[in-house]
Formats: structure tokens, C-alpha cells, sequence
């Protein structure tokens, strides 16, 4: 188990991306605590696995298409 | 909710997998080599790929096209792609109910799970199915009946059809009497063929 | 009009070689076009209005627009290089979207399922890492240092190898891979997949290779690149949904989906949606 966390930068002022992590990462079986949110920036402590973290940094990349992600940083948690 | 006929218990032998119905709903049938039945959603969740694609291995079932892992209750056992990953138990695909009795397979929806077994129909066995793009009510107008469970004679056979409706169409699950001949039950064959011609020139005609 | 930001890109609709005599109907972004030969011998493509459409001929193909393109088709500087046979593969109707098809195309994890004993074999089915990069002064996606064991990675193959991959996709459904090249270990293979949107569930696949291989015969090497694609087809001819997903919200990429998830991104940068589907279903 790794836990990172994941600074999220791009146009994130969607109302429902914070719902959108969330249910993917359930969807997946990490688990997800939002630690701060911004319209350009998010930090998620995100626990699991190293592959399934790798995979949810996939699935955050492209998110649901009312957001635009410009990249993901991963640190340490 | 009650019980919907999907499939023959002889058209899925052990090891295979094949594509069925449940109302709007795509379902995979498969059975495992020691011969357990399941209905699962015929979708891989990693990309969509229908399930009843894939291939049967023990007690698994593996998508064809990554070949993820599936078994019991839906839940992901293998990704191939990350040998060193324990797929967690968030990672299944979505199942359903799934009964066998008299040669059929009965599915529902696992959370409106009929409190009752299905129907038997003692005296009958499991014969074979035809698929139509006719919908239920008319191939059941066409036998003289109303409903989805029909009794009659066909080809001088007594005979129960099950008729399950589909998003175009329906499946008629033909059961014939018990201790009906190899003959006889040929000229069953005729008769449900004659059957589902006759009902789709009056959808033809209809149309 | 169809195709929003996708109708001023260039589409394969017919091999130069192979022109229809007798001229042949088709489709281009929903939209008919036709495809015929002119007076001296050369290709003229029209829409369903009878307006002649711009044409270019290049890497075995006759391309045409219903837009106005203001960039040149992209460039393949290896299509001029001495010593490579050009293989016009043929073209393979699919019922599928054009992105799923460019998006297969830039899959390797499926390699040992679908084209098994050839292009993968279990139980050699892990994904190293590779990189994936949007490089931004040509616009493109690029994937390097992809590596996967192949039992026969080519016509020109000789048993099992650990094959070198790259792959670009320079326009929204065209991709170009570059592969050890199994007679020239220092020099790569050119195989591309051109595909042509004939609608948003419809598509017509135009592969094309620029190969070192001197001994297999033209006819070996275009049955087995169809092979290959026959057999992506029935993967791509049932996969749900039918358009190309730009929200993964019911789906679960992993690390070996990278070049998937740029090549959605870089789609959803560019509102190249023709044959997408925008929200999870």
C-alpha cells in the first residue's frame, strides 16, 4: 500500500469533479480524501496499491469532459 | 419481477460462454468447467468489450481482449497486463440472479430476486430455441394464445413454449413432452419454424 | 456539416494505385462523396454536391478534406527512404468509430489475447512502462520505449523476439507505429493504420507499411497484416459503447492504457469528437 498525494492543475471548476473522483476511485478500491480545492488546483491523498494509484492517475487525466486536466503531480504523502 | 427464461441449460455446456437477454439489459451466460451457471453484465469494465467474447478457464471467466479475470460474484481476480496486482474487491462486473431447473436458465435481477423458484413444468423437457425478430404478443397470436407461457401441440407433440421477450423480438424456449422421439420431435422442429414464419408475415403484413 | 473541428483534417478514401475505373461512392464524415478517375488518369473525389473536394496523393493513397486544411498532411519522412518496400495493405470496413479503431491500434496489452502465438503469447502479458508525451511543436501524440515479447513479430520474423514499439498519432485517426525492424535491428518499421470516418459507428481502415524485408512476398506480407486486422476487428465490432468514451468514468484504464488516455486527451484538447461519445454511458 502507497499513499501520494495527488496535486491535480488544469480547469477544474466543474462542480462535480469532486463527486467524479470520488466514485471513481470507489470504483476502483482506493481510497480518496480531498485536502484542499481550488478552480485550478486539487490535492487528493490517495491510498492503494501502486498500480491501482497508477490507474487512478489515468483515469483523473482525461476526467469527465467538463474539466480539462493539465497534469498530475504525485508526492509522497 | 418474476423469472425470465435466458437460455437452454444444453446450449451452454461447461467451458463456454454465450450472449443473452435480461429485459433491455446484455447479459453474458457462461458455465465454468465444474459446471456452475452465472449471468453477469456482458461488459468488461476496463474497456467495454462484451464478455461473451471471452474464454472459459477453470472456474473463470477472462475478457478476450485484455484478458481480465472474472469469478465468482463478478469479482476480478487476475489483470494481466499487472501480473503483480491483487485486483481489489472494488474491481467486478455487475451480476445477476441466475437459477436452473427443468433445462432452463432463469435469470433476474440480483437486487429483485424472485422470492420463488421458477415455474417447473413437470412432464416437459427442454427441446431448443428459436430466435424472431417478432415481437412475444404476436408469435403468441400466431399459436392462438396470449401470454409468454404457451400450451399447445405442435407437429402432433404436446409442447410448453416460453416466450422471452427481447429488444427485437423474442426467443421461443420450446419444451416437448417427455419420452418424445428423435421423429417426433423433428417434426416439432417443422412446426416451430412454420410457427415463426407464419408470425413474421403477419408482422410483414402488419407493417 | 459534420465533423465540427474534425472536417478540416485530410482522409484516406482510396489507394492511388487501385483507382476505381468506373468511379465508387462512399462516405466521409456522414457526408457522400465520390471517388472517381479523371481524364488523365488521376484521381478526382467529389461531395454530394457535386463540388470537387481537394485532393492530395501521398503514402499509397489519394486523401481529400471537406473542409479547408490549413496544415499539409503530416509528414512520414521514412516513406522516401531507400530500401523500404511500400505494401498498400487493402482496406477492411469495420463497424466500429474511427477513434476506437485508431485507439486499438495504439494498444499492446491485448496482444497475447487477440493476435496469440503472433504479436503475444501468455505468459509474457505484463506492461512495462513506456512514456507518452503531447509534444507540442508538431501537435502530436507520441509513445516511446514500449517493449513486448512477440513470438512472430513480422512476416520476416524468426521465433520470438522483444520487439521496440513507438507510436504517433499526427491526426485524429491516423496513427504511424515504428517497430524493430526483425531483418534491421537498428532501423524501425513503418506500419500506419489511415482510417476514414465514413460515420460516427462506421469506419473503412487503410493500413499502409514501409518495410525492410527483402525475401517475403507482397502477397505474404499484406495477408498477414490483414490478419492482424481481422482479428482487431472482432474486438472492435463489439465493444460498448459503440463511440469512443472521452469520460472513463465507466471504464478502468490503467498504467498499460497510457497512450489511450493521451490519445482521448488530446481529442478532447482539440474537440475532435466525431465518432466520441462525451459523457460515461
Amino acid at each position: 500500500m502507497l499513499s501520494e498525494v495527488f496535486v491535480i492543475e488544469g480547469v477544474l471548476s466543474a462542480p462535480t469533479f469532486e463527486g467524479w473522483v470520488r466514485s471513481h476511485a470507489d470504483r476502483i478500491g482506493v481510497a480518496a480524501r480531498f485536502r484542499e480545492s481550488g478552480a485550478d488546483s486539487v490535492s487528493v491523498l490517495v491510498e492503494g496499491p501502486p498500480a491501482l494509484l497508477d490507474a487512478m492517475e489515468m483515469a483523473c487525466l482525461l476526467g469527465p469532459i467538463d474539466v480539462w486536466v493539465e497534469r498530475i503531480v504525485r508526492e509522497a504523502a | 419481477m418474476n423469472w425470465t427464461p435466458a437460455a437452454l441449460s444444453q446450449d451452454i455446456p461447461s467451458g463456454s460462454a454465450a450472449p443473452g437477454q435480461l429485459g433491455d439489459k446484455d447479459i453474458v451466460i457462461w458455465r465454468s468447467a465444474s459446471g456452475r451457471i452465472a449471468a453477469w453484465s456482458d461488459r468488461c469494465p476496463h474497456r467495454g468489450m462484451r464478455l461473451s467474447h471471452g474464454f472459459v478457464r477453470g472456474e473463470f471467466l477472462s475478457c478476450i481482449y485484455h484478458g481480465w479475470r472474472y469469478g465468482d460474484g463478478g469479482q476480478c481476480h487476475r489483470i494481466p497486463a499487472h501480473p503483480e496486482l491483487t485486483p481489489p474487491e472494488a474491481i467486478k462486473v455487475p451480476v445477476f440472479a441466475v437459477v436452473e431447473s427443468g433445462g432452463i436458465v432463469w435469470v433476474a435481477e440480483k437486487d429483485a430476486e424472485p422470492a420463488d423458484l421458477p415455474m417447473e413444468f413437470a412432464g416437459f423437457a427442454s427441446f431448443r430455441t428459436i430466435r424472431t425478430t417478432v415481437p412475444a404478443s404476436i408469435v403468441a397470436a400466431a399459436f392462438g394464445c396470449t401470454g409468454l407461457e404457451l400450451r399447445g401441440t405442435l407437429g402432433g407433440t404436446d409442447v410448453v413454449l416460453l416466450l422471452q421477450p427481447l429488444t427485437d423480438g423474442c426467443n421461443l424456449h420450446v419444451l416437448a413432452a417427455d419420452g418424445t422421439g428423435p421423429d417426433q420431435l423433428d417434426r416439432v422442429s417443422v412446426a416451430v419454424e412454420a410457427l415463426r414464419r407464419q408470425a413474421e408475415s403477419v408482422q410483414e403484413f402488419a407493417a | 456539416m459534420n465533423g465540427g473541428a474534425m472536417r478540416d483534417q485530410w482522409y484516406p478514401v482510396a489507394i492511388a494505385a487501385q483507382l476505381p475505373q468506373k468511379g465508387r461512392d462512399s462516405l466521409l464524415l456522414g457526408e457522400p462523396i465520390h471517388i472517381a478517375t479523371d481524364e488523365t488518369g488521376g484521381a478526382r473525389v467529389t461531395d454530394g454536391a457535386g463540388r470537387i473536394l481537394p485532393i492530395i496523393s501521398r503514402y499509397g493513397h489519394i486523401w481529400t478534406s471537406l473542409g479547408q486544411p490549413e496544415q499539409d498532411l503530416f509528414p512520414i519522412p521514412e516513406a522516401d527512404q531507400p530500401g523500404r518496400r511500400l505494401v498498400d495493405v487493402g482496406s477492411v470496413k469495420v463497424r466500429c468509430s474511427p477513434l476506437r479503431a485508431v485507439e486499438n491500434f495504439l494498444d499492446i496489452a491485448h496482444f497475447p489475447f487477440v493476435h496469440t502465438d503472433i504479436l503475444g503469447s501468455e505468459p509474457h502479458t505484463e506492461v512495462e512502462r513506456y512514456e507518452v508525451e503531447i509534444r507540442d511543436d508538431v501537435d502530436e501524440v507520441w509513445a516511446t520505449k514500449v517493449k513486448f515479447y512477440q513470438p512472430q513479430a513480422a512476416k520476416s520474423a524468426q521465433g520470438g523476439i522483444t520487439t521496440e514499439y513507438m507510436y504517433r498519432v499526427p491526426s485524429p485517426t491516423c496513427s504511424i507505429l515504428y517497430k524493430t525492424s526483425p531483418p534491421r535491428p537498428g532501423e524501425w518499421d513503418v506500419i500506419t493504420l489511415f482510417v476514414q470516418p465514413l460515420t460516427e459507428e462506421t469506419c473503412e481502415v487503410w493500413p499502409w507499411m514501409a518495410l525492410f524485408d527483402d525475401d517475403s512476398s507482397m502477397t505474404d506480407m499484406i495477408h498477414f497484416q490483414q490478419m492482424i486486422f481481422v482479428q482487431d476487428r472482432s474486438i472492435l465490432e463489439n465493444q460498448i459503447p459503440a463511440l469512443l468514451p472521452l469520460d472513463p468514468g465507466k471504464e478502468i484504464p490503467t498504467r498499460a492504457d497510457m497512450t489511450s488516455i493521451a490519445y482521448r486527451r488530446w481529442l478532447k484538447r482539440h474537440g475532435y469528437t466525431y465518432g466520441a461519445q462525451l459523457v460515461a454511458a
